[in-house]
């Protein structure tokens, strides 16, 4: 497994909210079944002194490291103040920063990763559903009743598109590593190149699978630098040019970032691409 | 939101980047007081958002005497499909060279991306394949307000020292105006100084609120009722409606229906913990697309309440047959309401895009 284990001590920014709330309720519950550590703290402005689900609540990030040992964070602020969040957190040292936040303007997350970058953290999302290491920990919203622990790594864009792959894979009995979303938006901090290279370091880890969308070229970046085994699938191969595919992300400008040339692209590299998700446990069934 | 030519000029003109002079006329009748003004030559461009806007006809040249008439002419097209409703008038300028000047933010590196390129007036992609020596590149750090004095030599290159404070200029637009784009192309020299002889800025969709622009084109019924309700929503040409949640699965669910033969009318992404009147008001809006025959109902998640979703496919009442794949949390409920009121479920994503394909053709 790759950024967090069960010994990972979480803090969750926008606890209070109603986002927040509800899915410390879900990644605690997780949790306990397998004994992790889970959220050890909250952190609202001006909600210090107040409990969710037994977590107690925070005024600052600093504070709140004070008090507990913490090395991963996930984000549910709403989009106006969450780039300030990223900061305030790699500011107070979190190692690996999971953005969950939708809607964030571009140019905040563009200085917030420079920033987060200059003080050696690392950023997950934003606009994404967070990761998953099966009986290991929950750091964000994936439905964790799908996944089952395993050797296939999985890469991915998309929130929902990534429950069904995983849906499928634990069907056909192929267990997880970890499961990363990194974002629907254009700009992102750990992207598949990234998230590949801490696959490559880790010995559970036997093939990935990544699962990319039109837009940018960040696919096939990094699929090109890893000599991991990598089976892709690619959405939007339909996706008219110039419109917004629901993610932010998810457009084909002018040539740049259609469907066919990635597919094409990462065929050249001697990947499998799937031509539906439903394939994608067929083949990587033949990589482990 | 990609701004008018107009639009963006005038954020241009607001940052001391110099333009043409010009007029914004709605009829050809307001070109008249202004032609003394505008010089013996004038260019009139229809504010239209397409591309290739010269090629298909948008930008016509006219004699002062004989501008009137052309102007009138050019209202009266249609310039890809759109009408034009506004034209922008400008002097036409004596130009000695033409450059091209782009800032994006490049996904790689994640850091602003400025292009600049001796060749201007043609697309930087052809630019790039037939003459890659004529552009230079330079990523700008994201935490300084300009672009350091190097960085904007590198640039320049060759070009007159009179072209690196419009790249700085620019670079400030670009970044207090929330651009995912801000492009000059031509950028032009000429005996009066530099000029943007056209501009194009895509402001960041997530940022027009704080920018304080609203969008500026007309909506169909539609596409407003799907921002009222916080859908993401894309109109195709096909017969097959579609409604999914998440924006990967969504998109997946388009190409499956290509995939097993068949042709989407839509894409609409319900987003989270869809409710039941939410799914309502979602098939009821992909049931007025005139061309839809069937609509696929594709929703998956931890949180999505399969008997909500249920009862707002029963209460939109469509006319079209409506097939459906959930799963999510009381999935049983939801498949009991669906098959009590005889509407087809099925259990996978294949499944369900090959039987609307069987239904539609």
């Amino acid at each position: 497994m790759i950024y967090g284990d069960r010994n990972t001590g979480i803090l969750v920014q926008g606890a209070t909210g109603k986002q927040g709330e509800f899915h410390i309720g879900l990644m605690n519950a997780y949790a306990r079944q397998v004994g992790g550590k889970g959220v050890v703290a909250g952190v609202t402005p001006g909600k210090g002194g107040q409990q969710v689900h037994g977590v107690p609540v925070y005024n600052t990030v600093r504070e709140a490291m004070r008090e507990h040992e913490v090395t991963a964070s996930v984000i549910f602020v709403p989009a106006a103040a969450a780039s300030d969040s990223i900061m305030e957190e790699a500011h107070a040292g979190i190692e690996c920063i999971v953005a969950i936040t939708e809607h964030i303007p571009v140019h905040d997350t563009l200085k917030a990763l420079a920033y987060a970058k200059m003080q050696g953290s690392i950023v997950i999302g934003p606009n994404c559903p967070g990761l998953l290491s099966p009986g290991e920990c929950n750091m964000g919203i994936m439905p964790a009743q799908l996944a089952t622990r395993g050797h296939v790594g999985v890469i991915s864009r998309s929130g929902t598109l990534t429950y069904e792959v995983v849906d499928e894979l634990t069907r056909a009995g192929i267990g997880q590593s970890t499961i990363v979303g990194i974002g629907g938006d254009p700009l992102i901090g750990q992207t598949f190149l990234d998230v590949l290279h801490r696959f490559e370091e880790d010995s559970e880890t036997r093939a990935v699978v990544l699962i990319g969308e039109v837009g940018g070229t960040l696919e096939e970046e990094g699929a090109a630098a890893t000599d991991l085994p990598v089976v892709a699938y690619i959405a939007g191969i339909t996706a008219p040019p110039e419109k917004r595919m629901g993610h932010a992300g998810a457009i084909v400008e002018g040539s740049a970032g259609d469907a066919r040339s990635k597919i094409e692209h990462l065929q050249s590299l001697g990947i499998p691409v799937a031509k539906r998700p439903s394939e994608i446990p067929t083949l990587i069934q033949g990589m482990l | 939101m990609k701004l008018l030519e107009h639009e963006a000029k005038n954020i241009l003109k607001e940052y001391g980047i110099k333009v043409p002079a010009g007029v914004l006329i709605r009829s050809a009748e307001e070109l008249i007081p202004h032609l003394s003004s505008l010089g013996d030559r004038i260019v009139l461009k229809a504010q239209v958002d397409v591309g290739g806007r010269g090629k298909a006809g948008g930008i016509l040249m006219a004699e002062r005497e004989t501008a009137v008439k052309t102007a009138d002419a050019l209202f009266r097209k249609e310039i890809n499909g759109l009408h034009v409703r506004e034209i922008l008038a400008e002097q036409h300028l004596p130009i000695q060279h033409e450059y091209y000047l782009s800032i994006t933010i490049d996904r790689s590196s994640r850091q602003p991306l400025i292009l600049f390129a001796d060749a201007g007036g043609v697309d930087i992609e052809i630019t790039a394949k037939e003459r890659p020596e004529a552009i230079r590149k330079v990523y700008a750090p994201p935490l300084m307000r300009d672009i350091p004095p190097f960085m904007l030599r590198e640039l320049a290159g060759s070009a007159p020292k009179e072209i690196i404070p419009v790249i700085n200029k620019l670079y400030r637009v670009f970044c207090e105006k929330d651009a995912l784009l801000a492009e000059i192309n031509p950028l032009v020299t000429t005996p009066q100084g530099v000029y943007a002889a056209d501009a194009k800025i895509i402001v960041d969709d997530n940022a027009l609120p704080r920018q304080g622009i609203k969008m500026n084109r007309d909506l169909t019924s539609r596409e407003r009722e799907a921002e009222q309700y916080g859908f993401s929503y894309v109109e195709l040409s096909g017969s097959i409606g579609v409604i999914g949640n998440g924006a990967g699965l969504t998109m997946a669910t388009l190409d499956l229906i290509e995939h097993y033969g068949g042709k989407a009318a839509n894409f609409l992404d319900v987003g989270g913990g869809a409710e039941s009147e939410r799914v309502m008001h979602a098939v009821q809006l992909v049931a007025r697309l005139p061309s839809v025959r069937v609509i696929v109902v594709n929703l998956l998640g931890g949180i999505t309440r399969c008997d909500e979703v249920a009862r707002g496919i029963i209460a939109a009442g469509i006319p079209q047959k409506v097939i459906v794949r959930l799963a999510g949390t009381n999935e049983a409920e939801g498949r009991r309401l669906l098959t009590e009121k005889g509407y087809e479920m099925l259990d996978t994503m294949d499944l369900v895009v090959q039987r609307a394909v069987e239904v539609a053709v």
